[in-house]
């Protein structure tokens, strides 16, 4: 839908500006606020620059909150990522009977609100005292695999079988397939699952709220105590940008590495689709 | 492949035990089933008890306008970002990343952001100059209206993915082929790209929504304190020390669920009929 007139490429910038202003706006005054010492209304711009907010994220046991949320997000990957690539692979070769089904019930997390599950499942993880922690992953795995099919479901689609045939046709033993062809040639779909799931613990609030009942004290946890205090802003940036970074970088270093592997491949990608979402356009 | 089945399990039963309990231990016990405290019972009076505190009737009808105002403008925004996108390619390619970089934020983040450009003392007065008390009260005021700002911020950045990644090269052709054949700008996006964008944008348009009227960490942080939306009413029944209520923490998140799963439904059925049709 490229513009043909002056007047649609007018239209077609300026359509461009505001909607990236949209997207830019919210996080201008978390970057400000970081590196703000002080900053008095009304003031449009900090008077003195410096960390004290980073300062005082550490001071609030920001170090340990984040390495928490590590392990959340590391957890869930681990363990949705491989769950959803089997499920996929056998919905999409295995000749299920209930193929339809069971996609519906794999997607059906989606649809059910985390605090729902959590209030639902609570007495059930209480009663058969299972810990927290068990608990936990279990509801945020759950969560994350309907992203994980998913990924790995398109790339299967587009998956071809026929390089595994030569291999085994040659003599290759089945794990020797799986190990040195499957894996490797999905390894940008399996990188992208990876990633959604590391996102959904890493992001996640309430599950970890209400089933860690405090034990688990994450980033987003520490920002939402400090936001809903008055006069923490520094404090909140500081802690938004530690949330928020790794996300980032990770996501920029994921784009990166696929761009090199597919130049390697000499693939030529869809180079819109590619810029907006790297991963997903990296499997194909 | 000679065992299907067991590559499935891992999935399967961690989604189908955990929803399984959730639907029928949450159904259990907003029926008095599973009582915390006292002997179980079999009624509706958990359901009868939450219409009667006034809470249910409020808590509905501003999760229901929040959760449309929000789809409703990320749905445009989202359209208009991804035909942005492909208009042209530098402008294109800028804006394409700074959408997908709001993608990974999380919502709390995305909240906590929301609040200091829109509070009273946020960004944005102070840019605009207003510091005379003139500046809306869109954290925590009458109009829900960081909330909604805060769901269409990081929703509408979802949708112009969806759109983009399945809107296939072919409607760029098909939209080249029209104007070539004299469509004009507005024909070409009813006709070509709004039915082309139709089934992507049902699918993340119901999934937003769906978010949106889950969610207990937004509205909790920017919304005022009355009414409650459902998730915040629920979370705030659910850890009363009144153990007594905790059956009616559940009936709200029964109806919450059941209005999810209804959107979802309805969802799939648009896009069942669409593929019928087309």
């Amino acid at each position: 839908m490229s513009p043909r007139t002056r007047i649609g490429r007018v239209v077609a910038l300026g359509s461009q500006v505001s909607l990236s202003v949209w997207f830019v706006l919210p996080l201008v005054p978390v970057l400000l606020w970081a590196a703000a010492r002080s900053w008095t209304f009304p003031h449009a711009l900090p008077e003195e620059w410096g960390l004290s907010g980073a300062a005082a994220a550490l001071a609030d046991g920001a170090a340990s909150a984040f390495v928490s949320s590590f392990i959340l997000g590391l957890m869930t990957a681990a363990l949705a990522t491989p769950a959803g690539a089997m499920a996929a692979y056998a919905l999409t070769f295995g000749r299920i009977r209930h193929e339809r089904r069971i996609s519906l019930l794999l997607l059906a997390p989606v649809f059910v609100p985390p605090f729902v599950i959590v209030m639902g499942a609570n007495v059930a993880l209480l009663r058969l005292h299972v810990p927290s922690s068990v608990g936990l992953a279990l509801v945020l795995m759950v969560t994350a695999i309907p992203y994980t099919t998913f990924v790995m479901r398109s790339a299967f689609a587009s998956y071809d079988t026929g390089i595994e045939e030569d291999a085994r046709t040659l003599g290759a033993h089945p794990l020797h397939v799986l190990l040195r062809i499957r894996i490797p040639m999905l390894s940008g779909a399996l990188t992208a699952s990876a990633f959604l799931a590391f996102l959904v613990g890493w992001s996640d609030y309430v599950i970890t709220l209400l089933i860690g009942g405090g034990q688990f004290v994450t980033v987003p946890i520490r920002v939402a105590a400090a936001a809903s205090g008055t006069g923490n802003e520094a404090l909140v940036a500081a802690l938004s940008v530690a949330a928020a970074a790794p996300p980032l970088l990770l996501l920029l270093t994921l784009n990166v590495m696929s761009r090199h592997r597919s130049l390697w491949r000499r693939k030529a990608a869809e180079p819109q689709a590619a810029a907006i979402f790297p991963l997903i356009g990296a499997n194909s | 492949m000679r065992r299907p089945l067991l590559l499935l399990l891992p999935a399967v039963i961690p989604v189908a035990v955990v929803l399984g309990a959730t639907l029928m231990l949450g159904l259990a016990q907003s029926l008095g089933l599973v009582p915390v405290v006292g002997d179980a019972k079999f009624d509706a009076s958990a359901y009868r008890a939450v219409i009667a505190s006034g809470d249910l009737w409020p808590a509905l009808y501003v999760s229901l306008a929040i959760a449309t105002a929000a789809t409703a403008i990320a749905l445009v925004v989202g359209l208009a970002t991804a035909l942005a996108v492909r208009a042209t390619r530098i402008g294109g390619r800028v804006l394409a990343t700074l959408a997908a970089s709001t993608i990974p934020i999380p919502h709390i983040i995305g909240a906590a952001a929301i609040g200091l450009l829109l509070a009273d003392s946020g960004w944005l007065p102070r840019l605009l100059g207003a510091d005379d008390g003139s500046w809306p009260q869109l954290v925590a005021g009458p109009w829900w209206g960081a909330v909604v700002l805060e769901y269409a911020w990081k929703e509408s950045a979802f949708i112009a993915l969806v759109v983009v990644t399945s809107m296939a090269a072919d409607a760029e052709e098909l939209s080249d082929t029209a104007a070539v054949l004299g469509a004009g700008r507005r024909a070409r996006l009813r006709h070509i790209v709004l039915p082309l964008a139709a089934p992507a944008l049902i699918t993340a348009g119901a999934i937003s929504f769906i978010y949106a009227l889950g969610s207990f960490e937004v509205p909790w942080l920017l919304g005022r304190a009355y009414p409650e939306p459902l998730p915040v009413l629920a979370y705030r029944l659910f850890t009363s020390t009144d153990l007594a209520v905790r059956p009616q923490a559940l009936a709200v998140a029964m109806i919450t669920v059941g209005l999810c799963l209804a959107v979802g439904v309805a969802a799939l059925g648009l896009l069942r009929r669409r593929s019928v049709l087309t």
